[in-house]
């Protein structure tokens, strides 16, 4: 059932455009172009994150629209599957799974993107590229903690799905996206480890820079923020599923 | 964790334990989505939760056919859905020891966009069928709703007679033992609706069990073995279909009617990422 779901979801994805799957490619490769002019020509001397900053960017923009399209997408999930969720006997977390899985097939197809990167900035991934699928799963379950969590709560609050994109846009300059870990004040660093996403992003770019791996110890804290939050969303979501049926 | 769970050894079909349910109250929306933002926001529309039902108890055995009976926001559809499992009890509990198929908004279960072939699969998916099982059934779905021909066409092309034929079919599809019907939230054209009570009385004679809402007396005489009578909430009694329908009459309607407007989901797809 899930799998009909998401294949059709994909399937209205790819054809509703002319240049349909090119789609997925053209979109994070133009926005880490642009950011990648502004941050590295136009801000030329002062150096941020790490080189080439071109790729060092791919790889953490498309993790990062994953996580910005599939969490504000669970928040509006219940709001728009009403009809079928009124008379569904099928386990209520499988909307939530349903665009998880969507939008992570989404970026792996997009995945391609990080080879263009790659090929323009002539430097090939170490060993470590095994870590990448880690990063991966781990992403998975930090969000379907918090798809869970948001899901549920945007039932209660109708008004959360646009808080979320005020908070979305935020956690992206939070983020170590257009910048590394290790660019940050050594004083506050810990502070940014509290954001879960730290650690996934660390997992996909370590395979290029193992440098990177000296702040494994921001990376524990954040996976243990990714685990948290799983566990929260899980039994959030339990207690509200009453909830989320009487609204349907 | 899986929310309907069944109780195999449980002796009824459906069994109600002082099981009540409430819901936030909801008057009748009118003006804009946006006049209906500032009235909430200004307060105007109260989110308190009212009881629906309260403290309901009776057990359904194998093979009876029960009548809802009741007014209008009496309670009725929240009965079938806590019976179906598509609604979870505040107070009490309902178990079950065989899935429950809710006969009640399948058409909004529908999809515009989905082909008449999707949807089948949708709905029935939603209904807890596997995809063999669909696959396998789907030729007896098709000619029942008569939609053979159109099978790969989009719903949304599709007349409203035809969306009501397909729903249908899917749930008697399911082959499940029981089932709630909201009859009266079923449409159809009189002929097609005949041809399906006409099914529903072969399954019955097959010892298959409903729970049945209707706003029908007709149909409830002819078809149910015995009524359970609502009063704004509250089962007043367990009688037989006729007294209670004469019971009925002397029951008030409630005078501040609760109304449902089911609403349009709004696809703002407007996304921006950073």
């Amino acid at each position: 059932m899930l799998r009909l779901l998401v294949l059709r979801d994909l399937q209205t994805q790819y054809t509703k455009f002319r240049l349909g799957y090119l789609w997925t490619i053209i979109e994070p490769l133009g926005m880490a172009i642009v950011l990648w002019f502004v941050f590295s020509m136009l801000l030329g001397p002062r150096k941020l994150g790490l080189q080439p900053y071109l790729l060092f960017l791919s790889i953490a923009i498309l993790p990062w629209w994953w996580f910005t399209k599939g969490i504000s997408s669970m928040a509006r999930v219940f709001q728009k599957n009403r009809g079928q969720l009124r008379v569904s006997l099928l386990p209520t977390q499988m909307w939530v799974l349903r665009v998880l899985i969507v939008t992570m097939m989404e970026f792996i197809l997009s995945l391609p993107v990080i080879v263009v990167a790659m090929v323009l900035t002539r430097s090939w991934p170490g060993p470590l590229i095994v870590l990448f699928p880690l990063g991966i799963a781990l992403q998975f379950i930090l969000m379907y903690g918090l798809g869970l969590l948001i899901s549920s709560w945007a039932v209660v609050i109708p008004d959360l799905a646009r808080i979320v994109r005020i908070v979305m846009r935020a956690m992206f300059y939070l983020t170590p996206v257009l910048y590394s870990i290790s660019n940050i004040p050594p004083g506050i660093r810990p502070y940014a480890a509290l954001n879960p996403l730290v650690a996934p992003l660390g997992l996909y770019r370590v395979a290029w820079w193992p440098e990177e791996h000296e702040s494994s110890f921001e990376f524990a804290v954040s996976l243990a923020i990714c685990l948290i939050i799983f566990v929260i969303g899980y039994f959030t979501f339990r207690r509200l599923e009453p909830r989320i049926l009487k609204e349907a | 964790m899986a929310r309907i769970v069944i109780t195999p050894d449980l002796g009824s079909v459906v069994a109600f334990d002082g099981a009540g349910v409430r819901l936030p109250k909801r008057e009748r929306r009118h003006g804009s989505k946006r006049k209906q933002r500032i009235r909430r926001i200004a307060g105007e529309v109260s989110r308190e939760e009212v009881w629906f039902l309260r403290e309901a108890s009776f057990a359904v055995t194998p093979g009876e056919s029960v009548a809802v009976v009741g007014h209008q926001g009496s309670g009725r559809e929240q009965l079938l859905r806590l019976a179906a499992g598509t609604l979870i009890p505040d107070e009490g509990t309902v178990r079950r020891s065989c899935p429950v198929i809710p006969v009640m908004n399948l058409g909004g279960a529908l999809s515009r966009g989905y082909t008449v072939r999707q949807n089948i699969y949708l709905v029935a998916g939603l209904l807890g069928m596997l995809p063999d099982e669909i696959a396998a059934r789907l030729p007896a779905i098709a000619e029942r709703a008569n939609v053979q021909k159109i099978l790969d066409k989009y719903l949304g092309d599709t007349s409203r007679a035809v969306r009501g034929r397909l729903a249908w079919s899917i749930a008697m599809a399911t082959e499940a033992r029981a089932f709630a019907i909201a009859g009266a939230l079923v449409v159809g054209q009189p002929d097609f609706m005949r041809e399906c009570w006409d099914i529903v009385e072969e399954m019955k004679a097959d010892g298959v069990t409903f729970l049945v809402a209707s706003d029908k007396p007709s149909e409830l005489i002819r078809f149910c073995d015995r009524a359970l009578l609502l009063d704004s909430g509250t089962i007043v009694a367990q009688t037989t279909v006729a007294d209670a329908l004469d019971r009925l009459k002397l029951i008030e309607p409630p005078k501040d009617q609760v109304h449902f407007i089911v609403e349009e989901s709004d696809d703002d797809d407007d996304e921006d990422l950073v």
